[in-house]
């Protein structure tokens, strides 16, 4: 497995009914990447606002990281994992 | 003495577990997380012998088919952080650790029911929220609640009552009593003694003699007896900071900029528990796997960056005079007094209250805005060498434990 880094601002289409954030598609370099399963959250609580953590698996079988900064509810696309 | 419950939860197969939940094509298959040795393995590794402390090299030749991954410490403390809080709801006290805490039970019956139950419930929502499975033992002290859950690994629950203790202890093997490390059992095994139970028949005074104070603890936990609180609020015996680095180096201003980084946040932890440091150690481990130790004391015992830097640099000055480079380096704070306002020597008592009070200032930045929100002074030549975040650079093997 490989990681790779991206750490780029990106615009993610979110389901935030029940109170939690479920980010359901994203899009990167004018692609669309629907998420087909959320593997993983998690909530990192450093500084006044935290960040909520996700790891999605997307249709094409990529596992992303993405997360939301509660500070300006921008979200960010973190990394990509690659086979291999 | 009156009798307590202790649930011990204690997570499965930690960094690994995480890493295959947040990637599920690592699931089934043997993963390692960790950066010259073992870490963590997930249960597939562990099939082919490998286990926490092995050294990569012979991990790759035990099961050449590993995932090995280095590992993300923040990822894995926002875990920890979820389930010890799930803990804090069924117990009054939790001593939470790196992968495990214990939760006082004791008397909360009328709250949240019968212990059994009530560990039932913690891991259903544990796994409900995070995917992880951990598992749990209960007994009626620290020590029998770990070795009840030892029992049931992974995913399992426990219980062993005050009277089942003696029992239990008796078959198994020396080295599970809390207490006996690697020396005191190579001591018992060199005198026949092979299980908990065959330990009994020695006299108090003859442990004590052979253990010092450990002998006396020993001669109570042989027999399921264990006096150790659920201490909420842990003081350490020591903090260590410590790390590989990405390359091996022999460049004295990286190696004392990582110096300067380990020891910011060594400090920063101390300062967070309260505590003040009278020991530093400075810990180097070259390429060729030779490693040096040394460790003084400070005039005064302080938690301020500028003055356990100062005999940290030292003491790397004295250690680090072999031409060869290194491949990590340590900064280790122990000998803690509590609650002790920063001093200085006599002269310069006004200055030393400012600088603490300077770095209390930094903390509380810090504590707003991230550890990675300040750097300083040497810590900056790492800057473009390590990767940033807001807790900070990305250590390559950061320290979970204090």
């Amino acid at each position: 497995m490989r990681l790779e880094r991206i750490d780029e601002a990106v615009a993610v289409r979110a389901d935030f009914r029940g109170g939690t954030a479920t980010p359901l598609a994203f899009w990167r370099r004018g692609r669309e990447h629907r998420v087909v399963r959320v593997n993983a959250r998690w909530l990192d609580r450093v500084g006044q606002h935290p960040c909520f953590y996700f790891s999605v698996t997307v249709a094409s079988g990529d596992v992303f990281e993405l997360h939301l900064r509660g500070a300006d509810l921008v979200w960010r696309l973190d990394s990509v994992s690659l086979e291999g | 003495m009156r009798e307590g419950t202790v649930l011990h939860v204690d997570i499965d197969a930690f960094f690994a577990a995480i890493e295959q939940l947040r990637d599920p094509r690592l699931a089934g298959r043997p993963v390692i997380v960790g950066a010259g040795c073992i870490a963590s393995c997930s249960y597939e590794a562990r099939r082919f012998g490998l286990r926490a402390g092995m050294a990569l090299s012979e991990a790759r030749r035990l099961c050449p088919e590993a995932v090995i991954l280095e590992g993300h410490a923040q990822v894995y403390r926002c875990f920890a952080e979820q389930i010890f809080a799930r803990c804090r709801e069924v117990a009054p006290a939790v001593e939470s650790h790196l992968d495990e805490a214990y939760c006082d039970l004791t008397g909360t019956d009328r709250l949240h029911g019968e212990p059994l139950e009530a560990a039932r419930r913690l891991k259903r929502r544990i796994r409900d929220d995070t995917g992880l499975t951990v598992t749990c033992g209960i007994g009626p002290n620290r020590m029998l609640a770990k070795l009840a859950g030892k029992t049931v690994k992974p995913d399992g629950l426990a219980r062993i009552a005050a009277e089942e203790a003696e029992s239990f202890l008796t078959e198994r093997p020396i080295e599970q009593l809390s207490g006996v490390g690697h020396a005191h059992a190579k001591t018992l095994r060199s005198m026949n003694l092979k299980t908990i139970g065959q330990l009994r028949a020695l006299p108090i005074e003859l442990l004590e003699a052979l253990f010092g104070v450990v002998g006396r603890l020993l001669y109570e936990r042989c027999r399921g007896r264990d006096t150790a609180v659920v201490s909420e609020r842990e003081i350490p015996l020591s903090i260590s900071r410590e790390t590989s680095f990405r390359r091996d180096t022999a460049d004295r201003t990286e190696v004392e900029g990582m110096l300067e980084y380990l020891a910011g946040r060594a400090c920063r932890t101390a300062r967070e528990l309260d505590i003040t440091p009278r020991t530093v150690a400075v810990r180097l481990r070259y390429t060729d796997g030779e490693s040096a130790e040394q460790a003084r004391s400070l005039r005064v015992p302080s938690a301020t960056d500028p003055v356990v830097l100062e005999l940290a640099l030292e003491l790397l000055r004295r250690l680090f005079r072999r031409r060869a480079s290194l491949h990590a380096v340590g900064l280790i704070l122990s000998n803690f007094s509590s609650h002790l306002a920063e001093q200085g020597a006599l002269l310069d008592e006004a200055e030393a209250g400012r600088r603490a009070a300077l770095y209390r200032a930094f903390d509380g930045v810090r504590s707003a805005y991230g550890h990675g929100v300040l750097v300083s002074g040497r810590a900056l030549h790492l800057k473009g060498k390590l990767d940033q975040d807001r807790h900070g650079f990305v250590l390559r093997t950061p320290s979970l434990t204090k």
